[in-house]
This record gives C-alpha cells, structure tokens and sequence, in this order.
C-alpha cells in the first residue's frame, strides 16, 4: 500500500517550540525528525514502500513522486521552504490526482500529515472510517515525536514475518505489503482477524479451475534469512572484509522452498491453496512481472470456509488420488469444477414467470405448435403441457387450465383430414385432464402429478 | 449487509381471503393466432388474473431474485392467511427454494370465493408472522454455540411483507397495532425459551393491492418508526406489472441489489438460423458490483439510465466475447451472484446458458485435513535440488516412490516395490549407469560401485521415512536392507554384534548408517560428502562457479576398500563369508604399502622405474641406431 507524507508548510508550522529554555525548535524541525525517523525505519525494514512526499500550505506541490528511494525523501524534507496558510481541501485534492495517477481508483492508500487540526476526525469518518490519528502525549519535544512515530511504525510499517509450510518443507518469509486485519461482521464477530505467521500450504489446483477469484489484496511473498540478527541487506563491506558470509547470503545458497515453491507452479500452471487461519484461505501463484521476471505472490480470498463457491467448501477438497475414480478423469477430459449447487439458480432451471404477457404466451403457443405436430412431438407436448400446468395450480390460475382446455378443443376441431387419428385422441384428452385440474379435485390438481399421455394403439 | 440484519429473516404474509379472488382487470391475450391461420377462428377471451394470482407470482419472483444472489441464509417463511392461517414452510435451509413454496402454494389453491369474509382476516396471517420472526434459524443456533459466552451477539431481526387489500388507513393502523403487542407478547415467551429468541428490529412492509381502474381505499406512506421494535411503510399498488414492478424494487432495496444491462450481445436469431441480432439482458447483482464505478466517478461513462419510475438506475456495459486463456490468473477485486431480471426471455436464457456452459459433472470430495497429510507424507523425503538426488531421476524408481508415500500399501503394492528394488538390484549386476551428476565434481565423478552406494542410501532414506505407518511399508524397507550391497564394514559390524560405542565411534569416524534418529538433511546427503574426505560443502560444488576440488588424498582406510565383486547385487552365502573373512584378517596384517598409499583404490606399481626406465628407453633406441 503506498504511502503519502503530506506535509504542512504553512507559517504555522514555524511557531516555536520551547523546551526549558535550553534549545529552541520549530514544530517544523520536530515533524522533520519524526519523518525522518519514518523515512529510516522504511529504508532498512519496509523498503519495497512505495512513498511520496507533498507539501502544501494553500497551494500544493509534489515534492518527490512514489519512490523506494529514500534518500531522495529526505534529501527533499531538508530543502522544505515556508509559505502561508494551511488549506487542506486544496492538498488533499491534490493527493488525489497523484494518486489516482500513479496507482489508479482501486489501490487503497496511506496518507501521512502533519500538523494539528481539529476537523480531522470528521475527514477520517468521511473518507470511510479507515485510519487513524496519532496525536503527541505530552509536551511538544523531539522525544515525543518519537514516541507518536514510533507508534506509527509498529502500526502500520512493520515488516510482517511468516513461515510458510507445505508438509515437512518449510520457508520463512517475508509478506509485503503487510496484510491488513480484516472485519467479517462489526456484530457477530467485532475482533478483526489477522492473517496467521504460520502459512500452511493445503494443496494444490488448477489455474483453470480457480478461474481468476476475487481476492481482497495481494501481496509479495520473499524468503528471507533465518537469522535475523544479521543485516538482512547485507552491505558491501563485508564482503570486502572477507568476514563471515551475512545471513541473507547464506539464505542465497543454500535451497530454499519459496524457490521450489515458485518454480513448481509457474511450470505446473497451478496455484498453492493456502490457509491463513481458522477458516480464512488464499492462494499462492507465479505472477509474471515481465517477460522475464516473476514473482510468488499471495492473494487472500474473502474470510469463511467458501471463499469461492465454485470451489464448494475449502475443507472438502482433497487429493486427487484418494477420490475412487479420478476427477478429472484418467485423460484429464473433464473437471470438478465448478462445483454444481445442491439447488439450481432459476436461470439453470426450467423456471416459468408469467409476470409479462409475453412470457405467458410464449408458453401457452409453444404447447399449440407441439399440439400441431402431433403425435410425433407427444413428448415435448406433455413436458409443456405439464409445465405449464404446474404453474398455473401454484398461482391459482385455474382461469388459465380452462382457456388452454379451449384452445386444446378447438385444435382438435381444425385437424385436418391428413392428421394421424392419435392427434385428436391426445388433445382431447389433455383438454380434459386440464379441465379437471383446474377444478382444484385434489385427485386431479396435485402439483407433483404430471398428465401423462394417453395410451392408444396406432402403432405402425 | 450484517449477518442478522433484517434481511436474515423475510416473512410473506399473503392474503387468501375471499376478496383476493377477484379479477385484477389486467387482460392477458393468450391466443395469439398467426395471420395464415386467423380466418374462420373465433379467438379465445383474454383470461386475467386474480388480485391473488398477482401476489403469489410477484412474491415469487421475489423469491426467486433471492435465492439467485443469496442462495444460503437469507431466509423466507411464507404464510398464507384466511380464516387461519397456513404456514407453508419453515426456516430451515431444505426449505428455501422456490419449488417448495410453489408447491405448498399449488397446495393451498386459489381463495374460495364463497367463504364467509366475516370470519377471514390478514391478521391471523401476521400474527403468525411474529412467532414464526421468534423462532430460531438453523444459521442463529449455529452461530450462538459457536460464540458461547458472547452469543448475545446473535441479534434476532426481520421483514414482515404483507401482500393484502387493506380496507383504508385506520384499518391499516389497526394492523401495525396489533402487531406491535404480538411482537411485546412473543418477546416475553422468548425471554423463557431456547428455542425462540426475542424480536430486536421488525421491518413491516405492507403492500396494498387493488384492481386496476379502482381507485384506492389506502394511502402510500414511507417507513415510520412505530416503536423502537417496529418500523412501518405502506405502498399502495395496482395489481398486474405495477404490483411486479414494485416488489422488483424492494427486493433491490431489502438486499442491496443493484442493476446492469449487458448491451450488443450478439445471438443466432430464433427464426433465421444464420442472421444475428444483438440482444440486451438485464441482470440483478450485489450492489458493491458498481463500487468501482462510484470510486473513479466513472458511472456516467458506463452508461446509466434511469427507469420508468425514477428509483433505480441500471449500469450499461457493452459485451465483449470473451477470449478464454484459462491458464492464465487475472486480478479480480469482486464476483458477484447475479440473477436475471427477466429469467425466461430468450436472450436471458440465451446467456445464461452460454455462461453455464454444460459443465455438471458432480463429484464428491474429500476433507481437506486429508490433503494435509498426503503433503506432510509427500515432503518427508523430498531433494529440493535435483542434483542432489539420485532416485528421484531414475525412472526405474518411479514405481516404488510413488507407492511408498501411500498412506496405506495392498499386496500387490508391496509386490511392485520389491520389484522395483529386485529391478535395481538386477541394473547393479549389470553395472548400468545412474543419473549421478557430476556437475562440479570436475571428471567422471563417483565410481560405479559408489554411486550404487548413494542411491541405495537414498532409496532407504525414502524408505525409512515411511517404514512405521504399516507392516507393508516396514516389508518394502526389509526388502531394501536385504537385497542391498553393503560396504564391507557393515557386514562385519553386524556379525560381530552392534555395540553401541562401536556404533558412536565409528558415526564419529566415518559417518556410518545407522542414524535413523537424524533427517535426510544431515545424514543421507551430508554423508556422502564425509566419505569423499570431508570435501568441501556439496550446494558450492555443485555452482559453475565453485573452486576447484581439493586434492585427492589417499584413503588410509581399510573400511573403504571394497572387493570388486561386492558392488555386483545379492551375494551368495560363500562369497558374504569369505568376505567377512577377508576384511577381518585384513586387520590382523599390517596393511600393504600400496593399498595403503592408493589413490582411489589405485596404486601405481613400480613406479621407480618410470624414471629409470624411461632413460633406458631412450639409450636403448640411440643404441640400435
């Protein structure tokens, strides 16, 4: 999730900051510090962040775009000038722009400012309830900026360690962007859930069979060095020094499972079913950045034991080779996938809506075009009959029985001479049968029974 | 949508009595005839459809929308209500589908014009719906023993919708009253039950119906707090496509629902095969299918349009045949249940049915914990760099890796596993070559009998690691020790008796095969390093880029010295006794200078005449001259 430092440049961040008389600082000198501090802790522990720095007073200016480049971040914070007055609206529509321009409307953002205001509260409801403001305890000093950034960083710029296991083969890793706890129900389940530090692999699927899910962020997944004592960067001179190797280049060397993990199924086309806590699932995945470079990554599926419905329940899935006979069959002709519900949506079903004119017509001429060609078309004829007849009891449509009773009648009248003698039989009878349904007998207006057609004995 | 918001629980209370009987006016034309056939036929009258006809068709289609985008979980208890009332299913999931309903529905029939009005009344039907909104679903009960002590946070919510032909305003207050004192008297019954739980929110909802070209009796009026408990709004509806275009919008409303038309749909006329027109389908979906549009402030681009009565919009988006590249992942934010608008139209049913594209095969599944420990059985023994493991590139391996993992062996599994080993044991006689690499180990790499060494190690490594889950695994592990070449040092370790100092010397020594407690990591792998002299680390060796290998020193062991024939398969008795006897005087004599000095087992005889000779060679050549 990248980040914007939005900073307050205007006179009012110059006022000074007296401190028993000993030294005196600006409340801009402390905010510096403390992004300062920000800035450091994101160079050796959250460096793929991507940050921007924007100042503004009235007017507002980019001072440096998204970067990794940290350097450049506080090389600009030195440089910052005064101007006049604050005007957040115009700032934050400027935030807006940047970043709808860098990253698009979909990437959630984390925006940093910092000056005291008394209307925040009301921007943070309004922009959605997601954020919080950190406020100084205590007297405005250099160690209480710390203290208000420190609280910040274990927030929000932590490094989120995991280890991802698969059987007896485990890695440890890094997850970037942390993931963010998650609110399945304010009411029944209030407690966010967070993401377990313990990955665990549950299988494996096809790409096609997971078909592109809905996921509710993604994120990086790195190995990283088990010792963490050492500097995971691991600087130049060490190696200069002909020292000990660091930790991160013996992680280099020796195999590691993201590895095999990665390049499994980026060759397979397949994704890993991870789970990520009680009844919460993602999956791991080979994402191509380029032609040549891609990544594991995770995505994390909606919390609930059936994040994706066409997979049915997460803990009903198993192996392959402990189904009797092969899923997807012994030449891989075919898939479980998707998996059909117990019962059909309407539009998979056969469903009768008579709610405009045109759909009760379209049924009432289908039975008619059926009844012209009988009894060739006797089947489809007593399927639409019998449909038709269906919803009419459920409807209490008796009105509509006796009308196609009538047309069934009069099919019957204009039958020409040609016609097989079994046409005029099966309308006769099928005019009767609806006659006495829609008399609502319970013998004869059961919504189970089915008019069956008349047994004659033309055959030839 | 909270889990147990008011749309958890829907009641229909539908009114049965004798007045729904009458026509709601609106004329249906049902015989349509065909210009050729018109002459001389007398069509059919139009037939209309009762006020009740009307409300258990639109109720239904509510229904349907519902079951569509909520298959599980949001609820409808339908009642029926005349001179009593008729409950015509429950809570339960079995329940839910609109196939039950049409049933019982097809059950109840259509109301009796000729019962005593006097007796009918809707209020059965709404009492009914009170206790019924009291009584405990199958998702609250689950949901309160998965809380324990918090399950107070399980709140009991609901809708009651009421399809009725109120008789005027007053009537109308008469109805909410009375279901205000039944929800306060069903409350006080709950606050005693396990089984029923007390009203926290009723939503009523009453739709008066009334013929068309009627005035009506009954006034609109929004929703209105009638307590704390109860809120109330009232519609008054014509009944026919006023009444179905009514319910569409509160089912929008009641579940969050919003609308999108997909445009240009390309689709084979029903009439002339081969011309296409294109084709609109509206389709009902989760609201927060739109939320992406809102946040670029894009919805204007995609089109909306507003509907006849000005309250619901839907979004247009043009169709695209989509390519399908299955292997490919997309990143996807959100996917959303939908249901049709118009289910039964042929463009509706068209996509759909171009989108559920035949795939019904149904198979059963197996538990998840199931796949868990088939991972943990197939990582037992796994070589994460394929140099580094010889068996699992022998294809005459295949067999036996892929039935020892196997949580449970037949017969006839065990059988093809000591084939597999008999097999290997049949390549070792024949000296075949195996997939060693040598990658890094700068020439022709481990010698035959040594490679054979590795791999049957690493054979019995895998082996091991599954040995315990049945007697048949431990019979294919005792089938690898028997039929194995051993080092000699073996075999004299195991007629001499295994001491357990000995063992720990000798671990110490020259890392021996009998650290069953240590993982493949340390003793299989690392071991075969410690035999070629402690060499540097193999992961190095094994990079392009790795320092040249230390220099070759002579083994001053006898324990590594293997006869020839040793490396060649099953031995007879003879040849394992004299074997024992050979490597056992071998160490009552002082070793020989050769063997003792030997690179690789070889020693260079006479080599002090190399230098002798070779001068001889050369005067002896310019002697003859």
């Amino acid at each position: 999730m990248p980040t914007v430092v939005l900073m307050d440049v205007s006179l009012s961040m110059t006022r000074p900051v007296s401190l028993d008389g000993i030294e005196e600082f600006q409340r801009k000198n402390l905010a510096v510090h403390g992004l300062n501090m920000l800035f450091e802790h994101m160079a050796s522990n959250y460096r793929l962040e991507f940050t921007s720095l924007m100042a503004f007073s009235s007017l507002w200016e980019l001072l440096v775009p998204f970067t990794r480049d940290y350097n450049a971040l506080q090389e600009a914070l030195s440089n910052l000038e005064d101007y006049d007055k604050t005007c957040v609206e115009a700032a934050l529509n400027g935030v807006s722009n940047v970043v709808q321009q860098e990253w698009g409307s979909a990437c959630p953002c984390q925006l940093q400012m910092t000056d005291a205001m008394d209307n925040l509260e009301e921007l943070l409801r309004l922009s959605g309830g997601d954020g919080q403001i950190f406020t100084m305890e205590g007297p405005l000093c250099m160690k209480s900026v710390q203290t208000m950034f420190g609280k910040l960083i274990d927030l929000v710029y932590s490094p989120f360690h995991a280890v991802l296991h698969c059987g007896n083969l485990s890695s440890d890793v890094q997850v970037f962007p942390r993931p963010e706890p998650v609110v399945m129900d304010e009411e029944v389940e209030p407690m966010p859930r967070t993401v377990s530090t313990d990955l665990e692999i549950v299988g494996f699927i096809e790409i096609a069979d997971i078909a592109s899910p809905p996921v509710i962020s993604r994120h990086l997944v790195l190995p990283i060095a088990v010792n963490k004592d050492v500097d995971e960067v691991g600087t130049g001179t060490t190696d200069e020094l002909e020292e000990e190797p660091s930790a991160s280049q013996m992680a280099g060397k020796s195999p590691n499972f993201c590895v095999l993990l990665h390049g499994s199924l980026k060759v397979e086309g397949m994704v890993a079913l991870v789970q990520l806590g009680p009844e919460w699932y993602g999956m791991l995945y080979s994402q191509a950045d380029s032609k040549k470079k891609s990544n594991l990554m995770m995505s994390l599926f909606d919390p609930g034991p059936e994040p994706l419905p066409w997979l049915g329940k997460i803990s009903h899935l198993g192996p392959i080779s402990e189904a009797a006979d092969n899923p997807y069959g012994e030449d891989d002709s075919k898939s479980p996938f998707p998996v059909q519900p117990q019962v059909k949506r309407s539009y998979a079903q056969n469903v009768t809506v008579w709610i405009k004119a045109s759909g009760l017509q379209t049924d009432v001429q289908k039975i008619l075009r059926n009844a012209r060609k009988l009894p060739d078309k006797t089947q489809t004829f007593y399927k639409e009959l019998n449909r038709l007849r269906k919803a009419a009891l459920a409807f209490g449509f008796w009105e509509l029985l006796k009308g196609v009773a009538d047309l069934l009648e009069r099919e019957c009248t204009m039958l020409p001479d040609s016609a097989h003698p079994d046409a005029a039989f099966q309308l006769s009878h099928a005019a009767q049968q609806l006659k006495l349904a829609s008399t609502g007998d319970s013998q004869y207006a059961a919504f189970d029974h089915n008019i069956v057609p008349m047994h004659t004995d033309f055959s030839s | 949508m909270k889990m147990f918001s008011v749309a958890h629980k829907t009641v229909f209370v539908v009114d049965h009595c004798p007045y729904m009987a009458e026509s709601s006016r609106q004329q249906v034309e049902c015989d349509v005839l065909t210009k050729s056939r018109a002459q001389g036929v007398i069509p059919l009258a139009p037939v209309s459809k009762s006020l009740w006809t009307c409300a258990v068709e639109c109720s239904m289609e509510y229904c349907r929308i519902l079951y569509d985008i909520y298959p599980k979980d949001k609820l409808v208890n339908y009642i029926v209500s005349d001179s009593e009332f008729h409950i015509l299913n429950s809570w339960r999931r079995e329940d839910q589908s609109t196939h039950e309903l049409m049933s019982a529905l097809a059950a109840v029939g259509p109301p009796n014009p000729r019962e005593d009005p006097e007796c009918c009344s809707i209020l059965h039907g709404l009492v009914a719906a009170v206790e019924s909104l009291c009584k405990i679903t199958e998702l609250q009960h689950e949901k309160r023993i998965a809380l324990m002590d918090t399950a107070e946070r399980v709140a009991n919510r609901g809708r009651i919708i009421c399809l009725t032909n109120a008789k005027s305003d007053t009537h109308v207050r008469m109805l909410e009253d009375c279901i205000q004192e039944t929800i306060i008297e069903q409350n006080k019954l709950a606050a005693g039950s396990d089984r029923l739980m007390a009203i926290q929110q009723c939503e009523l909802v009453l739709v008066h119906i009334y013929p068309q070209g009627e005035d009506t009796l009954v006034s609109d009026r929004p929703k209105k707090e009638i307590s704390p408990l109860l809120t109330s709004e009232v519609h008054s509806v014509r009944a026919g496509r006023h009444l179905a275009t009514k319910l569409n919008i509160l089912v929008q409303q009641h579940f969050d629902l919003a609308s999108t038309t997909i445009t240009n749909i390309p689709m084979k006329e029903e009439q002339h095969a081969n011309t296409s027109a294109n084709y609109d389908v509206e389709l009902l979906h989760h609201r927060d299918a739109h939320l992406e549009f809102f946040k670029s402030g894009d919805l204007h681009m995609a089109g909306t349009s507003t509907r006849e009565n000005g309250l619901k919009e839907t979004v247009t988006l043009k169709w695209c045949t989509p390519r399908t590249n299955s292997i490919e992942l997309h990143y996807c934010t959100g996917a959303y249940r939908i249901s049709p608008t118009d289910v039964n139209s042929r463009p509706s049913s068209c996509l759909t049915n171009f989108l559920l594209n035949g795939k019904l095969d149904s198979s059963q599944f197996l538990p998840a914990e199931r796949a868990k420990a088939q991972l943990e059985r197939h990582t037992r023994y796994w070589p994460m760099i394929i140099s580094q493991t010889t068996i699992f590139n022998m294809q005459a391996v295949v067999p036996l890796a892929n039935l020892i993992v196997k949580e449970t062996l037949t017969d006839e599994d065990v059988l093809t596993c000591q084939k597999t080993v008999y097999n290997l044991v049949d390549m070792e006689r024949k000296n075949d070559p195996l997939p060693i690499s040598t990658v890094g180990s700068r020439g022709k790499g481990p010698k035959r009998d040594e490679q054979y060494r590795i791999m049957w190690n690493e054979l019995e490594t895998l082996v091991k690691t599954h040995a315990g889950a049945t007697d048949r695994h431990q019979r294919v592990l005792d089938c690898i020790i028997a039929c194995r070449s051993k080092p000699p040092e073996e075999e004299d370790r195991k007629k001499r008796g295994r001491k357990r100092e000995e063992r720990e010397d000798r671990t110490e020594k020259n890392g021996n095969k009998e650290t069953d407690d240590k993982s493949w990591q340390d003793s299989e792998r690392l071991k075969g390093l410690m035999d070629k002299d402690e060499q540097e680390s193999e992961v190095i060796k094994d990079s392009p880029d790795s320092p040249e290998p230390l220099n070759k020193k002579p083994r001053l062991t006898s324990e590594e010295i293997q006869p020839p024939e040793r490396s060649k398969g099953p031995v007879s008795l003879l040849t394992m006794w004299s074997n024992r006897i050979t490597a056992v005087n071998s160490r009552k004599h002082q070793e020989f200078f050769g063997r003792a000095s030997s690179v690789n087992n070889k020693f260079e005889l006479y080599q002090h005449l190399k230098d002798e000779n070779g001068m001889d060679v050369h005067e002896n050549g310019k002697a003859t001259r």
